[in-house]
């Protein structure tokens, strides 16, 4: 890093350069100048890192690299047993890949931000003198308060899913306690008060009933001014990110369900031929494809949806919604959008393997 | 180059770090490879996790292309150091290979040496402390387990390490957990939250109606934590647990003070404050979610701590209590076995407009300690 660039992340970003005290590595999101987001949930803190990744834009719009688990492994010192990959997220400019990987397992497990580059050479980000700053997310009682029981410091939020949209850090978590779901809306630099919404989702089916649930993964929408969140079991939600003021409760407009017996697991959106589309990989059901243009037009999913109780013999997935396409890619678990161009995938394989592999937007 | 030689490997530390010393090297080895640039250095000597190693030799590859485990050599009065750039782990076999080029004229395949880190203390030491909810009967739609244990412990075990089975006839049932990642651990890693699937609990959710409730209602079930969960050292648990629960009716109420009982200490004692609940509620909440006030509505400084079954609620306050009215106060994020707190109910019917949601954060219940002899009960 030259200096002019250090001096532009501590002062323009309020990062100062030190180690941070990074007790695992989880979520990855890109900010402002490639400064790389990390959530923390055993530290229950974000930190903002400048990686100085200086790297030129990479022409090649492109990155494949097949069976990296074998030498990620090596170069770890582990077997692929030890490795833990949680999540993935691709520099906006070199578009080098960054996983966050939970080294061997236990009081030895060892927090890594590898990175990848287009020629599938590995190496990994140093985290010792380093510019940064952090945020705590803890829902902890205040030091000052006398209520011994309140110092409890069992209750943490868990984040699932992050993303950068114009000076803030929106932060999907869930609680390992109180069954909810928060939005919080963090001011990057680290120097404004966080902003917190509970959510609160319509079912689908029967138009009955409405519950909380903790969002998984969430993406950016509508020109930023909505996000769209996809749950656990397995509804998609658009929320309106305009006039939200904190505090206040958040209802979400559901637009699709993705079925029974499913975890998604991330979410990505892409343009190509002037429409735009969003990817969906799934713990159970294939890699899901829907337009947004057909997300639009769909109202909320308030109605009734009978098609349940019509067809007693035929698969229960609801029928409601936009038309969805099941795309044919195996094993994908993470997604990440490659400056436009391409979608990068990370396919698992169940014997372990993995492998990053690109895809073009227009044969998707 | 090691023709007649011997080259001993052994853990060792350079500079304060733990890593592998090489020794036995010839002198014109030695020198050779002192004399090299640390990429070709890489090239030429190879440390890799043994498991790379097979895939390597399974392949046929060539050995100076294969990623080495990463970190940097050193040199030191006749030995090689290899500082790795994260920590060898313990019990697992590494391997050199070292370029036949090296120190002679050889050439083909590496010469391969291997070494294996001892095994740490394996002897069980971790017993699970205990298991919540406490009572002996849990609703059908009963929404979170936790799993307390005496250490901390690692990842990746509760699909393997926990059971719920029918108790009439040892029958596992299927899916009865939402499967987490990351897994919902304290910051310790000593208390684990197991969440009962909530799409399944929700009703009109597809899985609720294709699978039903993950329990049954009116049968039996008995929870079982396996002594192979492994600790945070690796090592398994000393003992497993057992927990049997009768299963109830559906819970699908606010949690309502207004039908709690509070028994109410003198002024002047150092009586414990009781409250007694209408139903069980959440252990891990009723760690932090009440709290007491005193007149000036300062946190009153004491102990609260959670009854038999979660039925009630204790506070012991650390000096005796002063006339005059005081508050319980309540997050009203605290909720029952079902999920269901004092501003919500989990599973909502929208008919009914008594549950609609309420926005408030904090519930309050005023009483009086009265004075010495005067013991009052009062409803919250």
């Amino acid at each position: 890093m030259t200096e002019r660039d250090l001096a532009i992340a501590v002062g323009k970003y309020g990062l100062e350069v030190g180690t941070p005290g990074i007790k695992s590595v989880g979520p990855l999101a890109f900010g402002p100048e490639g400064i790389l987001f990390v959530g923390d949930n055993v530290g229950a803190a974000i930190f903002a890192i400048d990686i100085g990744d200086r790297d030129l834009a990479n022409q090649q719009r492109e990155i494949n690299v097949e069976n990296l688990a074998t030498p990620l492994a090596a170069y770890l010192g582990c077997s692929r047993d030890d490795i833990l990959i949680r999540d993935m997220a691709v520099h906006p400019v070199s578009q080098n890949v960054y996983l966050s990987v939970m080294r061997g397992r236990g009081q030895a497990a060892l927090p890594v931000l590898i990175k990848v580059g287009p020629d599938g050479t590995i190496s990994d980000v140093p985290l010792e003198d380093v510019p940064f700053s952090q945020s705590l997310i803890e829902d902890a009682a205040a030091e000052d308060d006398p209520r011994l029981v309140s110092r409890d410091q069992l209750r943490t939020v868990t984040v699932t899913d992050m993303c950068y949209v114009d000076g803030l850090l929106l932060v999907a978590g869930t609680s390992n306690e109180e069954f909810s779901s928060t939005l919080r809306r963090i001011p990057f630099p680290f120097r404004g008060r966080t902003l917190t919404n509970s959510l609160e989702i319509f079912h689908v089916s029967h138009g009955r009933y409405e519950t909380a649930a903790p969002i998984r993964t969430f993406v950016p929408y509508a020109n930023n001014t909505s996000i769209l969140a996809s749950y656990t079991c397995t509804p998609v939600v658009q929320f309106s990110l305009r006039d939200l003021k904190s505090g206040t409760h958040l209802m979400g407009k559901t637009v699709a369900e993705l079925g029974a017996h499913n975890r998604p697991l991330d979410i990505v959106s892409y343009v190509t031929g002037g429409e735009e589309f969003l990817l969906i990989s799934n713990a159970n059901h294939p890699l899901t494809k829907i337009a947004c243009n057909d997300i639009d037009q769909q109202g909320p999913l308030t109605e009734p949806d009978r098609s349940l109780d019509e067809r007693r013999d035929g698969p229960l997935s609801p029928t409601v919604g936009p038309p969805r396409q099941d795309l044919p890619h195996p094993g994908v678990r993470r997604l990440a959008n490659l400056n436009g161009s391409h979608v990068l995938m990370l396919h698992e394989e169940e014997a372990g393997e993995i492998h990053l592999r690109s895809y073009d937007v227009a044969t998707l | 180059m090691t023709k007649g030689h011997r080259l001993e490997l052994d853990w060792s530390e350079h500079r304060g770090r733990g890593c592998l010393r090489v020794r036995g090297w010839t002198v014109t080895g030695f020198q050779q490879l002192e004399a090299l640039a640390a990429a070709e250095l890489s090239r030429r000597l190879v440390v890799l996790p043994n498991e790379s190693l097979n895939e390597l030799l399974g392949s046929g590859a060539d050995f100076r292309a294969v990623q080495p485990i990463a970190g940097r050599f050193e040199f030191d009065r006749g030995s090689v150091y290899f500082l790795p750039r994260f920590p060898f782990l313990d019990g697992r076999c590494y391997s050199l290979l070292v370029d036949p080029a090296i120190g002679g004229q050889g050439a083909g395949r590496p010469e391969v040496w291997t070494i294996q880190r001892p095994a740490s203390d394996g002897v069980p030491a971790t017993d699970v402390v205990a298991i919540y909810p406490s009572a002996d009967q849990l609703p059908v739609n009963q929404l979170k387990l936790y799993i307390h244990f005496s250490s901390p412990m690692s990842e990746g075990w509760v699909a393997r390490g926990i059971q719920v089975r029918r108790a009439d006839n040892a029958e596992p049932l299927k899916g009865v957990f939402l499967t987490m990642e990351p897994e919902l651990w304290d910051p310790e890693r000593r208390r684990l939250t197991l969440l009962l699937d909530p799409g399944r609990i929700k009703r009109g959710l597809a899985p609720n109606q294709e699978a039903g409730y993950p329990l049954i209602e009116g049968v039996p079930v008995i929870v079982t934590v396996a002594t192979d969960f492994r600790d945070a050292a690796g090592r398994s648990l000393r003992t497993g647990a057992v927990r049997r629960y009768e299963i109830g009716q559906p819970v699908r109420l606010r949690v309502n003070p207004s039908d709690w009982r509070c028994s109410v200490p003198n002024a002047g004692s150092m009586d414990p404050l009781t409250i007694s609940f209408d139903r069980p509620l959440d252990h891990a909440l009723l760690q932090h979610s009440l709290g007491v006030n005193d007149a000036a509505g300062l946190p009153l400084a004491g102990r609260g701590c959670a009854g038999p079954g979660e039925l009630s609620w204790c506070f012991q306050p650390e000096s005796p209590w002063e006339e005059g009215q005081h508050q319980v106060v309540v997050d009203c994020r605290l909720e029952d076995l079902a999920g269901n707190s004092l501003v919500r109910v989990f599973d909502r019917d929208l008919r009914r407009a008594e549950d609609a949601p309420s926005e408030a954060l904090r519930f309050a219940i005023d009483f009086t300690c009265p004075p010495p002899q005067l013991r009052q009960k009062i409803n919250g």
